[in-house]
């Protein structure tokens, strides 16, 4: 990847870090998990820096006593990107109690869908949903119903802990996760955010959530994804979105397709997430972030 | 009882029960409340006159407030009419500022879609308006402060934004809903609340109850005016799967419910029978002899929407049709 591509975003995000160490969805706005989370990501080769380290300082205060990890400093509640938090433990090797913790948490939850009074009411007969409660996923936020971004992005961070966890819920959890995603694939061969159907009506895919059940879906042994991997070249040929197409790039790259390199004469976005997935993108960058080593291996 | 009525009362029964069961049966609204109903032949006509003479039917007072544009932008789908057309949303934005407003944003916070920039780019937003992201706030991802006590949440985070907003103007299409019945006015705030915090659909609304989410967040904001664009509004499975429906209708009102409400009788819905109507009836009118109906007669220019069979029953009596 040409420097003149990397560079710019890399020290847009470099500039951009606010005082308290994080990154925000929007430049001159608070700093939030998510965005801090993939710049931290994306600027894991400076580690090191002392910049880097206020990013993850930030990041480790944010986490709850129960072991979830809020969305920023302002709002209590524990939140889906927890999920990002593990992830960048694993890439940053470190494994103490709080990863732990955070590991925990996300095992003990799932959506609203997998409470035993509808698993109770489905094993009657009684469907409150479309889906199988059985095969539980991971929602946005408790007490929510569980959603194929949410679910993908645990799944990676699961995988990544795996080999570092010695759990058979862990294992059993991502069993489930995969058979609900695997179970909501549209009839075109990729995903759409929740379901693959409403009021009996086909729903289309789309480009970002395809990419992220497919990097939640590394590692499956069982399933035959080659279809929804060619319908993910389709889609980043076809996309126009700057988002989807970094999504889907990622997952290509992380199941080992080869695409052609962004033009440089893209601009900057303001949107610092974009930014950071632009980065970890790029065909020598942290997409492999995101791939589950140890399972794969 | 259908499957999916069934689906539909249990997971009401579940979710949003306990919402359901703390609220009270409202007050009626007392007042009257102006709305107007202008002819807009399609998006190439001069909008910004026919959206001045709506602002000044309904006495809306625009000098140095800080406005608001809320469209509604949910998916793109260049076959079907989903989205608030962009010229509608340029024309707002020139009459507002022509208005003397202290400033005019546009803001939306879509419920489906992360890449709020790239679904604004697919509804042609960049290229109908000149710098758009300068005029945007992605409401998904804006800073957020807490409100206390909404619904069962004893606090809610919503974008500074909207808070800090003089005037937020809802500017739905006019559409059916296979959940709600239609999505107006009053259901376009849903884009209020921010996918950072609650994620994408905003589910948390799902299980406080459509209809108890759509009245609260009504009741948070109340400095409201709305547009409605009905030039080509949404039939049958609405709001994303249905079909195009020309309607050549502009609707613009500050109170939101005697716009829904007004909304729904040209839809040939029945506002008595929308059940989030029902229950904002203390916070608007509802009733059609509290509106004073400036512009078409509602009743005259009532062009029925296909409703899904779900819906059948809240058809208006066709002879409201005739007046």
């Amino acid at each position: 990847m040409p420097e003149d591509y990397l560079g710019p975003r890399l020290e847009a995000l470099r500039k951009n870090q606010n005082p308290d160490g994080g990154w925000a969805y929007f430049p001159g706005k608070r700093s939030w998990l998510e965005p801090t989370a993939y710049a931290l990501l994306a600027l894991h080769s400076e580690a090191d820096s002392p910049a880097w380290q206020n990013g993850w300082r930030l990041l480790r205060s944010w986490q709850r006593e129960d072991g979830a990890w809020q969305p920023n400093g302002h709002i209590p509640e524990a939140h889906w990107s927890t999920a990002l938090a593990i992830t960048l433990h694993c890439v940053h090797r470190v494994h103490d109690d709080a990863f732990r913790k955070g590991v925990s948490w996300l095992l003990a939850s799932s959506g609203a869908e997998s409470r035993l009074f509808v698993r109770l009411l489905s094993m009657v007969g009684v469907k409150t949903t479309g889906h199988d409660p059985s095969f539980r996923g991971w929602p946005w936020r408790p007490e929510a119903t569980a959603w194929i971004e949410p679910t993908a992005h645990t799944l990676v961070a699961l995988k990544r802990a795996a080999p570092l966890v010695k759990d058979s819920e862990l294992t059993r959890r991502i069993v489930l996760g995969e058979g609900m995603i695997l179970r909501r694939r549209c009839s075109d061969g990729g995903w759409n955010y929740g379901s693959k159907a409403a009021l009996g009506i086909d729903l289309p895919s789309y480009p970002e959530t395809t990419a992220l059940a497919l990097l939640g879906l590394q590692g499956n042994r069982e399933a035959d994804l080659t279809s929804a991997l060619q319908h993910a070249v389709h889609l980043w040929q076809d996309s126009r979105s700057r988002w989807a197409r970094a999504w889907l790039a990622i997952s290509l790259r992380a199941f080992g397709t080869d695409l052609p390199t962004e033009s440089p004469e893209q601009p900057v976005a303001r949107d610092l997430i974009l930014n950071a997935l632009e980065v970890l993108a790029a065909p020598d960058g942290g997409f492999r972030h995101f791939r589950p080593e140890g399972i794969l291996s | 009882m259908k499957p999916s009525l069934l689906r539909r009362a249990l997971v009401s029964a579940m979710a949003g029960g306990l919402a359901s069961c703390q609220r009270n049966q409202p007050a009626s609204f007392a007042g009257t409340s102006p709305v107007a109903v202008l002819r807009a032949k399609n998006y190439q006509q001069d909008l910004t006159a026919t959206i001045l003479e709506g602002i000044r039917l309904c006495g809306l007072v625009v000098k140095d407030k800080r406005v608001l544009l809320k469209p509604n932008l949910v998916e793109f789908d260049a076959s079907t009419a989903i989205n608030t057309d962009v010229g509608l949303v340029a024309a707002a934005l020139e009459a507002f500022r022509s208005l003397g407003a202290a400033s005019v944003v546009i803001a939306e916070g879509p419920g489906h879609r992360r890449d709020t920039l790239g679904l604004a780019d697919e509804a042609g937003y960049w290229k109908g308006i000149r710098d758009f992201e300068g005029h945007f706030v992605d409401l998904n991802r804006d800073d957020v402060s807490p409100v206390k006590n909404f619904l069962t949440e004893s606090q809610f985070f919503l974008p500074n934004t909207a808070l800090g907003a003089d005037l937020i103007v809802s500017m739905p299409k006019m559409k059916t809903h296979h959940w709600a019945g239609a999505t107006l006015a009053m259901k376009n705030f849903f884009g209020l609340v921010p996918g950072a915090v609650y994620g994408w659909p905003k589910n948390t609304l799902h299980y406080l109850g459509i209809e108890n989410s759509i009245v609260a967040l009504n009741r948070q904001f109340r400095r409201t005016f709305a547009i409605v664009d009905g030039i080509v509004g949404m039939e049958g499975n609405g709001p994303i799967q249905g079909t195009a429906k020309d309607v050549g209708l502009l609707v613009f009102g500050q109170d939101l419910v005697a716009v829904d409400s007004t909304c729904c009788r040209i839809m040939g819905i029945d506002p008595a029978k929308v059940g989030y109507l029902q229950q904002a009836m203390d916070l608007g009118a509802v009733d059609s002899q509290q509106i004073h109906q400036r512009g078409e007669n509602p009743i005259v220019v009532r062009n029925d929407f296909a409703l899904i069979p779900e819906f059948a029953s809240f058809r208006l009596n066709p002879g409201e049709k005739r007046g």
